[in-house]
Order: structure tokens, then C-alpha cells, then sequence
């Protein structure tokens, strides 16, 4: 049983951070959020942006250069040493000469005492581990060791549960079923934040996705605010003497570029921007419409983080609104629980 | 930490090349030299053999208990994987302590079984309890070396180092062949060694004498000096990691 004071506060609290690798390579750059209680947040993003580092300090395996990292309301290496935590890193190896069994029973017994283990069967059947449950870890596949690897993350009913990449080694069949699983720990109450570049885990799995790049916080809202993003198109097109003013104060438009003939404009509802255009009366030639799926929202985004000074897209940073909607999500989530 | 060490324990004893280089090879050593006649440094051949393979069984099972695994285990991700659970710093290196000076009962216990049997050595119960006293005790810095080996070089080395520190442990310190037929910058170096202090400290119980203090100054000085660099070697990990 949880006490009244466990619970009380975020989940996370991820407050400016900063990290950067031997004083050159910045892998976090003042980025921040914070995670309620029984929220499953997808940390989503590029190779690179970041989303390990995070993970990494949020876990206490690494410590951030400055900025504030809690987690269940203490420091990360207090979390961990009261099996507060669990997570599955994305390179994780097991010992050698361990059978299936052996490893996921010491991990209950570590956690025993400070918090309810979850009974071993439980645990085997909930990582689909049953019928490997004498095999030395040695002789597991890549998909094998990697549920081995969730079993122990989960083995000690962990309130905040770290997942990177977790579903980098299996197939498609496995993946369904490893959700499943999360999405059955989340319903218990556990909070849940992963990493995944892939779009579509974080839109099936997630309440809310944090979209992260070059160590910063680019999004964060629910997926359907960051599939909003996916309503952005790039028009391309080429015509004599262009007025960008004009061309920016078309429907929809967020942003346009031009380079001699050639114009690029973004626009965050294509649909209106195009006959608006052409009813400018101005020859417009060779016009192509490039752009959506969530994708390619995540280029516009990490496009314009790279060259800050280009307008943002029409749809702006759901920064604010989507907080706010966060928020709202998060004390009815607290009321429900 | 008691989960840990059997589970640490239960997955060294499966391990072939601990079970082959640190319990039978000294045995099979034993085998071969232990029946010679003849007296050496106030023992008896198969006496002096068994302090021997004593000490080299023993301060190679304590390296063991970390050393080239460890090493691994930091490479493959593992380490990170303890390092989020429960167990803690002091806990860890409790559980390796222990389990150090555990794994050197396998090995030991074959030797006096055999010395005792097949080598006819008779030592009173109070030698072989202080032997055996002095066996234990005396791996706690070898235990520290492992650690230092396991948290300093990377997977692919650390199996280098650990034998060729092994080794450089056994020869010099006069514990393959007799450190007084050694050439004498070897001695030099020898003497610096801990497993030169173990065997003569080993020695001495056997044969009935006093304990050296400065053998015991010696063997304590490493541990203290190996533990702080493995102390080092684990926070520098854990912090710049």
C-alpha cells in the first residue's frame, strides 16, 4: 500500500536540465516537463535527441550537468535504492551462467521487503516467459532477452517504470504483445514514460507524447495535438516576382520562403491555402504539396528548430494549450485514481 | 545481498574455466609434485605444495569473483540494470567481499583433501585451522585487485590482465617456483607483491611459526590502497558515466 505522502507530486520533474558530454557534445539542453502520477508519457524523437540521456539521468545513471531531476518526489539514486523504479535500458545485458528463473527470482528478492514483489509465475506468464523459464540466459534470442529484460524491470512493482526503445528486438507479433502487457501495468497505476521513435507505438501507447530534439523539448501534448502537427503541408511552387507579404497573408499559412521564383510556403491547412492562392490570379507552375504523417510533422519541427529565425508553422507550439490540456488530464486522472 | 551472493555463487560454480584453471589445475599440479621427497624452508614437500595451491587456488577464485566478468557485465549494460535496483553501493561490494572469500572453499577444500589423503600431511588442528584462517583472510586484497581489474580495463583486456596479473602474482611471488632461486630484481619485485606476504604468512602457519607482522602490514596495506582505487574506479563510473 502506498502512503498519502508517496503519493503526493509528480511523478517526474524534469526542471531545465542540461547535459553535456566531456564539455562538448550537449545531449540535453534546458529541456524540461513534468509527469503526473499514473500518466504513460512516449518520449518520442530522432537517433540522438536525447531521449536515453533523459532516461539515463531520470534513472540516476547518469547526472546532469545542471537542472533539477526528481522522481516519485526524491533524488533518482534515492528512488532506486527504495525500489521506487524500474527500468529496461536499451543496452542491457544479462550475467552469464544465470538460468531465466534464477535471474528474475533475485530480482524480487532485491525488491522484497521494500515493496510487494509480484509473484514469480506472474511475472514469467506477464513476460511471456513461461516456457523459458529454465534456459540459461545465454541461450536466449535477441526478443527473448529483451522480455527477460521487462520481467526484472516490473519485478519489483515499481511506481515509475523507465522503458527505452524497449520493443527495438522483437517482431511484430511479440511487440503487440508487449504492449499489451505495458498497457495492462499502466492500468494498474503504474506510470509508464518511454522512448520510441516509432510514431505509431507512441500514438497507440501513450496519453501524452513529449516530442524531443537536439535535447530539447520541441511538443508535448496528446497525440492528437501532436498529430495535428501532421496537417502541416509544404506547398512548392515557382512564379515570376514573388510578394512573400502577399503569400503570407493566404489562409492557413505559417510560413514562407522564397528564392528567386522558387517559393516554399507551410502552411497548416493546405486545403484552404490552395485556392486562395490560385485565386491570386498569378501563374503559378510546377506546384507540388509534400508533407504529413507525423513523420514528417517531426522534420517540420526539428527544421525549425535547427533555423530558429523561419516563422513556425501555422499551428504553432501546442507548448501552452496543450499544457494546460495536460494538466486538466492530469487532476481528473488523480480524481479517478 | 544474501539473493545476490547465492545468485553470484550458483552462476561462478557453472563457469568451466573457474572450475578447470582455479580448482583443478592446482589439484592436478598437486597431483604430480605432492609425492617428491625432501624437506624445503622447514616443510615437507607436499606441505609446502599445499600452501602453494592454496594461495594460488585462492587469490585466483577472489579475482574471480569480479575481475574479466565484471567487466562484461559494465560493457553489456548489466551493471546498469543492478545499479537501478535496490541492492546499493555498500551492498555490492558487501556481496563481492563474500562471495570472493566463499569461492575459495572449492579449491581449498579439494587441496586439503588431497594433501591430507594422497600427500600423507600431517598438520596438528590448530596449524590447519590457522591456515586455513590465514587462506581466507588473506584474499580480501585480491578480492579488491579483481575489482580494480574489472572496473579499470574493458571487456576484451580485462581477461589479458587478469591472467597476466595472476601469473606475475604466482611466479614472483615465489609461489611456482621458489622466490630465493629467482633472479634478484625479480626478488625485488617479488617481495613488493601481496602473494609473496600470503605465502610466507601461509608458510609460517603450516610450519608452526609465528605469524609475520610485517607480511599482515603488507597485505593490509594493498587492501587499503586496492580499495580506493576500486572505490574511485566505481564512483568515477557512476558519475561521468
Amino acid at each position: 500500500m502506498r502512503t498519502a505522502s508517496a503519493d503526493a507530486g509528480p511523478a517526474v520533474v524534469f526542471r531545465d536540465v542540461v547535459k553535456v558530454y566531456n564539455g562538448r557534445v550537449t545531449a540535453l539542453d534546458h529541456a524540461s516537463f513534468e509527469i503526473a502520477r499514473g500518466e504513460t508519457v512516449a518520449l518520442l524523437g530522432p537517433n540522438g535527441a536525447g531521449k536515453s540521456t533523459a532516461i539515463d539521468t531520470m534513472l540516476g545513471l547518469r547526472t546532469p550537468t545542471s537542472g533539477q531531476v526528481r522522481v516519485v518526489g526524491m533524488s533518482p539514486a534515492d528512488a532506486a535504492a527504495a525500489g521506487k523504479i524500474g527500468g529496461m535500458m536499451q543496452t542491457g545485458g544479462l550475467p552469464e551462467g544465470a538460468k531465466v528463473s534464477e535471474l528474475i527470482g533475485l530480482f524480487r528478492q532485491l525488491y522484497r521487503g521494500r515493496r510487494s514483489a509480484r509473484d514469480q509465475a506472474d511475472l514469467l506468464e506477464l513476460a511471456g516467459l513461461t516456457e523459458l523459464a529454465d534456459r540459461r540466459v545465454e541461450q536466449l534470442s535477441g526478443g527473448q532477452a529483451q522480455r527477460v529484460r521487462f520481467a526484472l524491470a516490473l519485478a519489483g512493482r515499481p511506481e515509475l517504470l523507465f522503458l527505452d526503445e524497449p520493443t527495438a528486438a522483437l517482431d511484430v507479433e511479440a511487440r503487440r504483445g508487449f504492449w499489451q502487457s505495458v498497457q495492462a501495468i499502466a492500468a494498474q497505476g503504474t506510470t509508464v514514460l518511454f522512448a520510441t521513435h516509432y510514431l505509431d507505438e507512441a500514438d497507440a501507447n501513450a496519453s501524452r507524447i513529449i516530442v524531443v530534439s537536439h535535447g530539447r523539448v520541441l511538443a508535448d501534448g496528446t497525440p492528437a495535438q501532436i498529430k495535428a502537427y501532421t496537417s502541416v503541408r509544404t506547398i512548392r511552387f515557382s512564379t515570376p516576382a514573388p510578394d512573400t507579404s502577399v503569400l503570407l497573408g493566404l489562409p492557413g499559412v505559417g510560413g514562407v520562403t522564397a528564392d528567386g521564383d522558387a517559393v516554399t510556403i507551410r502552411s497548416g491547412d493546405a486545403d484552404a491555402t490552395l485556392p486562395a492562392l490560385y485565386a491570386l490570379a498569378r501563374p503559378v507552375r510546377g506546384l507540388e504539396v509534400g508533407g504529413g504523417g507525423l513523420e514528417e510533422a517531426l522534420l517540420a519541427l526539428t527544421h525549425d528548430d535547427d533555423h530558429s529565425s523561419a516563422h513556425p508553422p501555422a499551428l504553432a507550439h501546442p507548448d501552452r494549450s496543450s499544457r494546460l490540456s495536460r494538466s486538466s488530464d492530469a487532476s481528473q486522472m488523480t480524481k479517478a485514481g | 545481498m544474501i539473493a545476490f551472493l547465492r545468485f553470484e555463487i550458483v552462476r561462478t560454480l557453472r563457469n568451466v574455466r573457474f572450475l578447470v584453471m582455479l580448482i583443478a589445475f592446482p589439484a592436478l599440479l598437486y597431483l604430480i609434485y605432492a609425492q617428491q621427497h625432501g624437506m624445503s624452508q622447514g616443510l615437507t614437500v607436499a606441505t609446502l605444495l599445499l600452501v602453494s595451491m592454496s594461495v594460488y587456488s585462492g587469490m585466483g577464485s577472489a579475482m574471480f569473483a569480479s575481475g574479466p566478468q565484471l567487466a562484461r557485465e559494465r560493457s553489456n549494460g548489466w551493471m546498469r540494470q543492478l545499479r537501478i535496483s535496490p541492492i546499493g553501493t555498500p551492498g555490492w561490494f558487501a556481496a563481492k567481499l563474500i562471495q570472493a572469500i566463499l569461492l575459495i572453499i572449492p579449491g581449498l577444500a579439494l587441496l586439503m583433501t588431497l594433501a591430507l589423503t594422497y600427500g600423507h600431511v600431517h598438520l596438528a588442528a590448530g596449524r590447519l585451522g590457522l591456515l586455513v584462517a590465514v587462506l581466507v583472510l588473506g584474499t580480501i586484497p585480491f578480492c579488491a585487485l579483481g575489482l580494480v581489474i574489472g572496473l579499470t580495463f574493458d571487456s576484451q583486456t580485462a581477461q589479458v590482465a587478469q591472467m597476466v596479473t595472476l601469473l606475475v602474482l604466482a611466479f614472483l611471488g615465489g609461489i611456482f617456483i621458489q622466490w630465493s632461486s629467482l633472479p634478484h630484481g625479480m626478488q625485488l619485485i617479488g617481495k613488493a607483491l601481496p602473494s609473496y606476504h600470503l605465502a610466507q604468512l601461509g608458510r609460517n602457519a603450516a610450519g608452526g611459526h609465528a605469524l609475520g607482522l610485517a607480511n599482515i602490514a603488507v597485505l593490509a596495506a594493498w587492501t587499503a590502497g586496492l580499495a580506493v582505487v576500486a572505490l574511485w574506479r566505481w564512483r568515477r563510473e557512476s558519475t561521468t558515466a
